[in-house]
């Protein structure tokens, strides 16, 4: 089964979904797109605590275009990820328009002028280590956990095995609130706390 | 002696058929045929006679499977096989309490997996920085986690990267 990597904003090239991203930036005239872009850049400097998705989507509403907050989160994966690839790689801006080849090459002209432009502005402050990690990571909010008992199922009439569920609550990048959810086993879930009593003791002695 | 020989024959033919048979609806092997199995295990019999033999052999297993039968279980279901009309012989017995003895933890656990259809943590790597830039003032020169899970489903992964730096919640 091939596997396919999403990945949200972590250090590689593998494509998310470019290809309709592009497609709903082709939606944004330049001056919108660019206050989109200077705003996330604001937010990868540490200037402003996030990008208010809500509000930008009313104002361009106004302004004439419809878009959803789900679909500006997209553009605003897109270009914190292209910010952040040239701040780790130490991209000038025309490496940055020319060095990620066809990842560029999918977006609009106008809109990798404005993103070069903005770079080229601006980049520098984001080449620090710190700045670069901010970059890409969201931030746990809250955990909640659920301890269940798999019964049956259609193709087995005797599971019974227990089982942990736990969903994170991330502010992402965009500053909108994600529910994140998954499962473990006891034994999975064992080593799951391990993992962070280890970073709780390591945090302490720092 | 001879009288044997086919004996350990058949026993053999029965446990390969059981592994072809936990290949194809356990441990997801496509490509398990009927054809293949005949041909490999039992070359010698009937189509008609065989698809019996599998249909048979098949019923079995997933009702051992499927109750995750323990030993006492597993004896008592098998007798009851063996004096039932068309049921199975003592040695097929034999062979199929043998092969689910070995197999029976393998084939829990896909059992469990194929009923686990949401995400699950598949791998989780962790760092601990020294903030020295903040979106927030007050955590200016904290120790930070960063987190990185990776969260999937049929083969598919995603990876997510979090910042740690309140633990109160989980101790």
């Amino acid at each position: 089964m091939a596997a396919k990597a999403a990945v949200l904003g972590a250090p590689s090239l593998e494509p998310f979904d470019f290809g309709s991203t592009a497609a709903i930036i082709k939606l944004l005239p330049k001056d919108l797109f660019a206050e989109l872009c200077e705003r996330i850049m604001q937010h990868l400097r540490c200037l402003i605590p996030g990008v208010n998705t809500v509000e930008l989507c009313q104002r361009f509403q106004t302004a004439g275009v419809e878009m959803n907050v789900a679909d500006l989160a997209k553009i605003i994966n897109v270009v914190s990820f292209l910010f952040s690839t040239a701040a780790k790689n130490n991209l000038s801006a025309e490496e940055l328009s020319t060095g990620l080849g066809n990842v560029i090459s999918m977006l609009p002209k106008h809109a990798v002028q404005v993103i070069c432009h903005i770079w080229n502005e601006q980049g520098k402050s984001i080449m620090s280590e710190d700045a670069r990690n901010m970059a890409t990571v969201g931030q746990i909010i809250d955990i909640q956990w659920k301890l269940g008992m798999a019964v049956s199922s259609d193709s087995c009439r005797s599971l019974k095995y227990p089982y942990v569920t736990m969903t994170l609550k991330v502010a992402e990048l965009s500053g909108q609130i994600m529910s994140r959810s998954f499962e473990m086993t006891i034994p999975q879930f064992q080593d799951f706390f391990r993992h962070f009593k280890e970073m709780a003791a390591v945090l302490e002695t720092v | 002696m001879a009288a044997e020989q086919p004996q350990r024959e058949g026993s053999k033919a029965l446990s390969g058929l059981l592994s072809g048979i936990a290949q194809a609806a356990y441990y997801g092997h496509a490509g398990i045929t009927e054809e293949l199995l005949r041909g490999q295990l039992y070359p010698e019999a009937a189509p008609h006679e065989f698809r019996a033999l599998l249909a048979k052999m098949s019923g079995v297993l997933k009702s051992v499977a499927s109750a995750d039968m323990d030993l006492n279980q597993l004896e008592a279901f098998l007798t009851a096989q063996t004096k039932k009309q068309g049921g199975i012989t003592a040695d097929q017995a034999a062979v199929i309490a043998n092969f689910w003895k070995n197999h029976r933890t393998k084939i829990r656990e896909s059992l469990i997996n194929q009923s686990r259809w949401d995400n699950t943590l598949k791998n989780m790597n962790w760092r601990v920085d020294l903030k020295s830039q903040s979106r927030h003032i007050d955590q200016i020169n904290t120790p930070v986690a960063i987190v990185e899970m990776e969260l999937g489903k049929n083969g598919q992964s995603q990876f997510f990267f979090f910042l740690q730096d309140f633990f109160f919640f989980l101790f």
